[in-house]
């Protein structure tokens, strides 16, 4: 097990090399976190998460634009992929698999790619369609892989409209699958009135959403680890 | 005062009876689709359909313009990306990309615009339609189109992604593709003009304040903005989406006839900030207003504009065409009703 003083500054080098966007900083952080013995999972949170949040801050300040989220999500990816061979199932009593993408007549995906993140992050099994996606292509991989979660997205109200079908189609034939809608056009008023469970109207908010979702199974696992 | 003469009198700086309700981008309807028997998908690609069906939101409902074209990929097929308009979608889908020109940074650099842009992809096509619209209801109304702005075309022929990615890490490189963009879109609507249009909406959505900082707006978006709006003989409106409060004062610096903002934008706001001669059009929900919401919230949402301070009553974004047919009566009747009033 690593020492304190070491750990600390591991996890401050992955969470500063998201921030300041450093892949090779993120790379040697996370190489040195295995090397050092820490926990893939915790340098995962508490380090590469934890700078991914203050990016969600910096969004919200209005510091950091679209093209600075983008590369400290690259970043991050740096990071996690070599962390990510080392963790250890989380079990979480959710099996954790999500069905994701852009609907048909959009191809916008950056707002979908930055939410595919975080449940990368959280190890999620991540099914993702990409862009353009025809609506039924939705219902099909969501019966197939047995998601709990599926995660439409969509940039353009000329798009955005295509949602209450998907939606319907799920529900009526798994009532219990979760969706998330989200994209510039969508609000929660649009959510509600389709039957979505959550939405995200922006990247920041996207990006907030899913965080939230991983911040609630780090808390699962934290109280997890504290019944051992 | 007809609606044609309403609307270039505002343009002009002229006195007007009462505000304008009309639009620069798209506001075609289902019905106007119906009452004609066409399908959204056939109207991209046959300059009568698309004219046809553009004439009917002022014949159904007396708005205040004719704009042609519907889709926003006119200028990048032109430059040789493949669209796709979904040609069995039984809904409505927007024609979009399904192929880059651009596939990586190195190809930024050897982009050109193809010999002969003039009359390639659609842009013949919209030149037919815009003669047959303007022939059609020219009279009575003022006719529009639009084209991208540089940014938002570049955006559409390479992967956005790497587009924003790069504005930040080599905005040099991404400044000379924009120049090619720019160029470009002087060539459409050089051919739009030829063809009698009376106004040009600029529409750089991409650019919005949501996405990218006012300061790389200023550096980066503006320069090419406005060479091309300065090459825009007709009247010409700078569109951008989104979030625009922290840039309208760059907007009116690119040179345009008028801005054009969406909900987001708290006209009163921008009004104290541009004065009270400028032009600024806006800025009525689209979707969630219009289509989605009651008569009586596009009512109040007419007189909420005019109470803020535009200068035209027009919608943030293309009019979805499943808008009631009852919603755009009540937004044109309460403009007659309260557009005089101030």
């Amino acid at each position: 097990m690593a020492d304190d003083a070491k750990k600390k500054e591991v996890l401050e080098q992955l969470r500063n090399g998201v921030i300041q966007y450093d892949e090779d900083a993120c790379k040697e952080g996370a190489t040195e976190a295995i090397e050092a013995g820490l926990d893939a999972n915790e340098a995962i949170f508490d380090g590469l998460v934890s700078g991914m949040e203050e990016v969600g801050r910096l969004f919200e300040a209005q510091e950091y634009f679209v093209p600075e989220i983008l590369m400290c999500a690259d970043a991050l990816y740096a990071g996690l992929d070599i962390l990510k061979p080392h963790c250890k199932q989380m079990d979480l009593g959710v099996k954790g698999s999500v069905v994701i993408g852009t609907v048909e007549g959009d191809v916008h995906d950056i707002g979908k790619n930055l939410v595919k993140m975080m449940f990368d992050v959280a190890g999620f099994n991540v099914y993702d369609l990409g862009r353009d996606v025809p609506l039924d292509r939705f219902v099909d991989e969501q019966l197939k892989t047995d998601s709990e979660l599926v995660c439409l997205s969509a940039m353009m109200t000329t798009s955005m409209v295509g949602m209450p079908k998907v939606i319907e189609k799920i529900k009526e034939k798994n009532p219990n699958c979760m969706v998330m809608i989200g994209g510039a056009p969508t609000s929660r008023d649009l959510a509600d009135k389709w039957g979505a469970d959550g939405y995200a109207e922006d990247a920041s908010n996207a990006l907030k959403e899913a965080i939230k979702m991983v911040a609630f199974l780090k808390k699962l696992r934290d109280e997890k680890a504290e019944k051992k | 005062m007809n609606a044609r003469e309403r609307v270039l009198n505002l343009f002009k700086g002229e006195p007007v009876d009462r505000v304008p309700c009309f639009s620069g981008m798209g506001n075609i309807t289902e019905t106007g689709i119906n009452e004609l028997g066409y399908r959204f998908a056939g109207i991209h690609l046959d300059a009568k359909q698309m004219a046809d069906t553009a004439s009917t939101t002022y014949k159904l409902f007396g708005y205040e313009c004719g704009v042609v074209p519907v889709d926003l990929c006119v200028e990048a097929e032109a430059l040789g990306c493949v669209i796709n308009v979904y040609p069995h979608a039984e809904g409505i889908l927007y024609p979009t990309i399904k192929e880059k020109l651009i596939h990586d940074e190195a190809g930024m650099d050897s982009i050109t615009i193809p010999e002969g842009f003039s009359e390639k992809g659609r842009i013949p096509l919209m030149r037919e339609a815009i003669r047959l619209l303007k022939a059609d209801i020219g009279n009575a109304v003022a006719v529009g189109s639009y084209v991208l702005g540089p940014f938002t075309l570049a955006g559409q022929i390479m992967e956005l992604n790497d587009l924003l990615k790069l504005s930040f890490k080599k905005p040099d490189k991404v400044a000379r593709l924009l120049d090619v963009c720019a160029d470009a879109l002087i060539l459409a609507a050089k051919e739009f003009e030829k063809a009698g249009v009376d106004y040009i909406t600029v529409r750089e959505m991409g650019a919005t304040s949501d996405v990218l900082s006012p300061r790389v707006f200023k550096s980066l978006i503006l320069p090419p903005l406005r060479k091309v709006i300065s090459e825009i003989s007709v009247y010409s409106v700078l569109h951008i989406c989104g979030k625009t409060n922290d840039i309208v004062t760059s907007m009116m610096d690119a040179g345009p006839t008028a801005i054009s903002v969406e909900q987001k934008n708290d006209i009163a706001e921008s009004r104290k900030k541009l004065g009270p001669s400028a032009l600024i059009f806006g800025n009525i929900d689209a979707y969630n207003v219009l289509v989605a919401g009651s008569e009586e919230l596009v009512r109040s949402t007419v007189r909420k504009c005019i109470d803020d301070g535009v200068s035209a009553v027009w919608p943030g974004c293309d009019i979805w065409p499943t808008v009631p047919p009852q919603n755009m009566k009540a937004m044109m009747d309460e403009i007659t009703l309260y557009g005089g009033k101030k």
